[in-house]
């Protein structure tokens, strides 16, 4: 099944050469450039995985992931950073981000989570689905 | 370290902020070049699987990793003019330094920093000028004025800082159109300021002269 990416990073070089080695992957790539158009990009279609870059312009990463989570929890986030400090990781990590990885990322480590984080993202959703059907098998009384 | 003193210890802080910075951006553009030759060992799968692959899509590829060498060499060749603004005089020697030349390399060290607050950073006019402060106290001392500039700053401002050399000293000048400039109000950069002789006033039309005495 094909996976659903948005790839949010400012460097514009590596949004293009990173979403077409993704998409050589069989995978399903938009990319955002600012904070705006991902925020943009997050309202207006779901994805599988979301791949954040820790230090964009006027928001950082982990704000991004914020405003992510808070507006779609079941959202599954990978950060890419620059440097990796331990610190920034667990509270990456502590805020819901599903990975963390440092750039230069291996591309199939990079595939593998984005395949994860796919896998996780329809078990959140299939719960929902029956949560959702439960409640209406309960309020029906049938 | 800890017998360092306090002057020497806001120094290192200060070089370890910029190389902290400039390790940054040579991450990024380490990893655009792992995508962009990846993408080109992606291709020769392609290829030896017979897939028939567009040339252009080869030479963009290449061209990027050629950008970022450009981009790199420039980062690293910026680092290194810093990392020697550090250097000790040689004995006897009456040493000068070049402002212009500092603040050129200032600016190009502080760009990230605007990148980053999505404000703009430029050089204006400037006339030559020399001073016998060291050319990494006068980063420093430039750091202090433009950090202070960007935090009063909004997204889409632009900083233009310029220099007139003067027969006694210099100064910079720091304009934001549409805003004032003010001094920065932290006791480390009051102490620079007072080692190098240098004062930072506000003028009649908001913006920012750092005078430094020769």
């Amino acid at each position: 099944m094909t996976e659903k990416v948005l790839l949010i990073d400012d460097e514009v070089d590596f949004l293009e050469n990173l979403s077409e080695r993704m998409r050589v992957r069989g995978m399903d790539v938009s990319t955002a450039q600012t904070t705006d158009n991902a925020i943009d990009a997050v309202e207006s279609a779901e994805y599988d995985a979301i791949v954040l870059d820790l230090q964009m312009p006027g928001m950082n990463g982990i704000d991004m992931l914020k405003v992510i989570k808070e507006r779609h929890p079941e959202m599954q986030v990978i950060l890419l950073t620059g440097q990796a400090t331990l610190e920034a990781g667990i509270e990456a990590m502590k805020l819901g981000a599903m990975d963390f990885m440092e750039k230069p990322a291996d591309i199939n480590s990079l595939t593998e989570k984005i395949k994860k984080a796919q896998a996780k993202k329809m078990l959140i959703v299939e719960k929902k689905a029956e949560g959702k059907v439960k409640d209406i098998l309960a309020s029906k009384g049938w | 370290m800890n017998n360092a003193s306090p002057d020497n210890r806001e120094g290192v802080r200060f070089f370890g902020t910029v190389s902290a910075s400039v390790s940054h951006e040579v991450k990024n553009v380490l990893a655009v070049v792992n995508e962009a030759a990846g993408l080109l060992e992606d291709f020769t799968v392609m290829a030896e699987r017979g897939m028939p692959i567009d040339p252009a899509r080869l030479k963009r590829a290449a061209q990027s990793i050629q950008g970022q060498v450009r981009r790199g060499d420039t980062i690293i060749k910026n680092m290194n003019a810093f990392a020697h603004s550090a250097d000790a005089p040689e004995a006897g020697e009456d040493h000068e330094t070049d402002l212009a030349e500092t603040l050129r390399l200032a600016v190009n060290l502080f760009t990230r920093m605007a990148d980053m607050r999505q404000v703009s950073l430029a050089l204006g006019e400037v006339t030559p000028a020399m001073s016998r402060a060291s050319g990494f106290d006068v980063i420093h001392l430039l750091h202090g004025v433009i950090g202070a500039a960007f935090a009063a700053m909004s997204a889409g401002d632009a900083l233009t800082v310029s220099l007139t050399g003067r027969d006694k000293g210099a100064t910079f000048t720091l304009s934001v159109p549409g805003r004032s400039v003010a001094p920065p109000g932290d006791a480390e950069f009051t102490a620079l300021a007072r080692r190098l002789g240098a004062s930072a006033e506000t003028d009649e039309n908001g913006a920012l002269a750092v005078t430094l005495a020769r």
